[in-house]
Formats: structure tokens, C-alpha cells, sequence
């Protein structure tokens, strides 16, 4: 079952949250930031499954956005994985250019820092 | 997709753009400036702030002008949807916003189609199974189901699989249950969907209409058998000696999938409908442990599966998985057996770091 979907980018700034059972809005903020925390530290190498707690996220970084998803240990990870990429490929095809619409939210004055 | 979702889909942009006055307004009068341009506004603020504190701050003010928007007499429903976007941002950042609860259950209830959607989609994230505030949106549901109009039937049904209190599903199941007959498949398929919550939260009151689910699972329209395909996961798992009959009608549904005989529409890069594949072999799994007769009737098309999952894709690994832990769950056979030591060695030995788990896995 997948417990929560999560959009975030690499600053910690929540861009989408689902959570498909009821976690409070105060525990919401403190587990999606421990979340990106497992995430952001992971190198390459690392395969995309991590376990965290009592569930496993499964994440995927498209340029800036991390999608990050809390499944419990019934489900097939890789299929998760493949049903994030179907996500962004349909929001793509609605949405044209979502990825790089979402990063362009980033103000110019960002890129100006070294 | 079903031609009515896909005619909805293309002309709500043009109906959303009906309320677009051009970008920045600023200051303009409030019901005048487009939903998304004010929630756009927003974000891009939140985005250029440095730090947390200047986030807080700018939150709370945001919520103060909504908590007074929401409260004012004179707020038209068109204001009070663009408010509830951007209460519904607001509570995704973790700031909370139990004001405007009461009037999104108000906006699903008086507002037209777009304000009835926004105001449902609001409901469905704000509340949840054991809020006091749920036994108001039950008459709304009610009303919604009965209505003439499709789409209002959908977003009911919808919020229905989303989120209903225990206490009211006998004023909605026999709706529910008429719905399941229904001539659109879209509407047949939510119905399910419901059923399939419902199934979840209280099987007793489900227990009587076992055969409508059979008869959804032999439904002409693929997504319909799709969702009548989770009620079926979750029963076999807590009984799976009351489902063997259904063993033939799964094989051959799994035949056909593999086969290609689904609409080209549930081809995920060439690989037909994966994520049903997955689903049909976890039932295929439960059904045939410890049961050698039945799982006779499987070895065929798991070898199949096995067979036609060559390419190399991620999916293709994920049904792969799933078709070998199908394979090591039911009765043994050696040459089964076999081909999936084979499998697990692939992945085990691939430079792929996630096939790599994947073979541990096992």
C-alpha cells in the first residue's frame, strides 16, 4: 500500500504532499523533512530504495525534484519506481514541461549565489 | 480513457481560462484575478524566501486575509474556491488551517461544477475517517449521486473511496450498489472503487454483494475489472480457499494481458498494462500456495510471463519479480523453479544497483 507521495525539491520546500492515511500536520512537516534528509544523503551509486522507519521510501530525482514515495512491505518496489517515471511522463504530456516549469519557480537571485 | 473523462479533461482549461484576467493584477479586485495566478503568486513567494522564520511570518498573514476572506458575508463562492486553493497549499506546508474546513464542506454543497471540484478535492485532504466535520458532506454525497449530471456523480463517487464515516455506509450503498450498472464505464469503475473502500473500512456491509463483484471482475471494460481486481486481492488474502474457482477466469485474464489483447492505451513503453500483470500474479500467488491442482493451471502463463518479460526495461524487471515470487509462493515445480534461480542470478549479478536489491530481496 503506498502510505504517502511526496514532491520535493533539493532546498527541503515541499512542492506536493498526498498522504493516504491520516497523519497529523504537525508530524507531516518533521517526516517530510527527515525524508529528504535519507534522500539528499544518498550518492549515485545507492539504489533508489531506502528503508526508513516502518516503511520503505522509494524516491526519483528529476533535475531539481525529488518524488518520494512511503510504500509498506507489500508492494513491489521496482513497480513503484516505474509508476513514479509514468506519473512525471503523464504530467508531462498534460502539463507540457512540467519538470522544468517546477524548477523554474526557483527566482533568479539563486542562480546569482556562487 | 474513457471518451467522456477525456472530453472533461480537454474543456476544463478553456473553462478555467474563463476566469483569467490577464497576469499581474496585483492588487486588482479580488474577483478578478485568476485562481492560479494568486496561488502562483504565492508559491513563488514562498520560494524566494531565505529562511524558515520569513516563511512562518508570511504564512500567517496569508492565513489571517483567508481566515477574514472566508468568514465575510459577502465572499462569493467563485473567491471562497480561489481561498480554498490556497488554504489547501497552506495546510500542505504544515500550517493549519481548521477554519476553512467548514467551508469547503459549504462549497461542495452550493457551488457549481468547478467550485463543487475544488471544494470536494479541499474535503477530501483536510478531513480525514474520524473528524466530526464528515457527517455534513453525507447529504451532499447523497444528493451528488442521485444527480443527472455525470461529473457530479464522479467527484461523489470519488470522495466516497476517499473518505466516508463507517456510520453512514448503509445511507449510500444501495446508491453505490445501482451505480454499479450504470451504462458509462467511468462511473462503474469508481462505484468498484467505493465498494473496494468500503470492503476495507467494514466487510460486514459489503458481504451481501459478492457476485456484483464477480461480475464486475468479467466486465467488458478493462478498468473496471482493473479495480475490481483490488477487492479481489484483499479477499483472497484473508480467504483464499473461497476464490479457487475464480483460478481459470484469472489465468485467462493474465493470458490475455500478455498476449496484447488490451487497448494499446494501457501500453507503458511497450510493455502491456505492467501494473495489472503485477496485481493479477500477487492474486495468482495467494491462490495457488499449497495447492498443487490449482497452481497447475498457472504454470503456462508464468512461464509466459517469464518468457515475454525479456526486454530490458525496469518494468519488465519489477513483473519479473513479481512472476518469481509467484513462482517460489505456490506449489513447486522444478523447471519453474529453475528459470527463476536463473532470474534472481541475473539480477543478483546485474550492475544495476537496484536489480541488485531486488535479487536480495528474495
Amino acid at each position: 500500500m503506498i502510505n504517502f507521495f511526496l514532491m520535493v525539491n533539493k532546498q527541503g520546500q515541499t512542492r506536493l504532499s498526498r498522504y493516504y492515511e491520516h497523519v497529523e500536520i504537525l508530524k507531516r512537516t518533521t517526516l517530510e523533512a527527515e525524508v529528504i534528509k535519507n534522500c539528499l544523503s544518498r550518492s549515485k551509486e545507492q539504489c533508489s530504495f531506502i528503508e526508513y522507519k516502518d516503511f520503505k521510501l522509494v524516491y526519483r530525482q528529476y533535475a531539481a525534484l525529488f518524488i518520494v514515495v512511503g510504500i509498506d512491505e507489500t508492494e513491489n518496489e521496482m513497480a513503484v519506481y516505474e509508476l513514479i517515471h509514468n506519473f512525471v511522463e503523464v504530467l508531462d504530456k498534460y502539463f507540457s514541461r512540467v519538470v522544468s516549469d517546477l524548477e523554474s519557480m526557483q527566482p533568479a537571485s539563486s542562480l546569482e549565489k556562487p | 480513457m474513457s471518451d467522456v473523462v477525456e472530453r472533461t479533461l480537454s474543456a476544463l482549461p478553456g473553462l478555467l481560462g474563463q476566469h483569467d484576467s490577464g497576469a499581474g493584477l496585483g492588487g486588482g479586485g479580488p474577483g478578478r484575478v485568476s485562481a492560479t495566478s494568486r496561488l502562483g503568486g504565492l508559491i513563488r513567494s514562498i520560494t524566494a524566501l531565505a529562511s524558515k522564520h520569513e516563511e512562518e511570518k508570511l504564512i500567517q498573514q496569508e492565513l489571517n486575509n483567508l481566515k477574514a476572506t472566508v468568514s465575510a458575508p459577502t465572499t462569493t463562492l467563485r473567491l471562497m474556491k480561489e481561498c480554498m486553493v490556497r488554504l489547501i497549499y497552506c495546510e500542505m506546508l504544515g500550517y493549519e488551517a481548521s477554519f476553512g474546513y467548514i467551508h469547503a464542506i459549504k462549497l461542495a454543497q452550493q457551488g457549481n461544477l468547478l467550485e463543487k471540484r475544488v471544494g470536494y478535492l479541499a474535503v477530501s485532504l483536510f478531513l480525514h475517517e474520524n473528524h466530526e466535520l464528515l457527517l455534513l458532506l453525507v447529504n451532499t454525497v447523497v444528493k451528488d449521486l442521485q444527480s443527472t449530471n455525470l461529473v457530479e456523480v464522479c467527484m461523489a463517487l470519488t470522495v466516497v473511496s476517499q473518505i466516508f464515516p463507517r456510520e453512514m455506509i448503509p445511507a449510500v450503498l444501495p446508491l453505490i450498489e445501482d451505480k454499479l450498472q450504470h451504462s458509462k464505464e467511468i462511473i462503474r469503475r469508481k462505484a468498484v472503487q467505493a465498494l473496494y473502500k468500503f470492503y476495507l473500512i467494514a466487510p460486514n456491509q459489503v458481504q451481501h454483494i459478492h457476485d456484483k463483484f464477480r461480475k464486475a471482475l468479467c466486465d467488458r471494460d478493462v478498468g473496471v475489472m482493473a479495480a475490481s481486481l483490488h477487492i479481489y486481492l484483499q479477499m483472497v488474502k484473508e480467504n483464499s480457499s473461497g476464490y479457487k474457482d475464480l483460478t481459470g477466469s484469472f489465468v485467462t485474464i493474465l493470458k490475455q494481458v500478455v498476449g496484447g489483447k488490451l487497448p494499446i492505451d494501457f501500453n507503458y513503453h511497450s510493455v502491456p498494462a505492467p501494473w495489472f500483470q503485477i496485481q493479477l500474479l500477487r492474486i495468482l500467488g495467494l491462490l495457488g500456495k499449497d495447492d498443487p491442482r490449482t497452481s497447475e493451471l498457472m504454470y503456462d502463463v508464468l512461464d509466459e510471463s517469464l518468457r515475454r518479460a525479456e526486454i530490458n526495461h525496469n518494468i519488465t524487471y519489477a513483473i519479473l519479480f513479481e512472476c518469481v515470487q509467484t513462482i517460489y509462493t505456490i506449489y513447486p515445480k522444478s523447471d519453474m523453479l529453475e528459470k527463476a534461480a536463473k532470474c534472481i542470478g541475473k539480477f543478483v549479478l546485474s550492475p544495476k544497483i537496484n536489480l541488485k536489491y531486488l535479487g536480495m530481496d528474495f
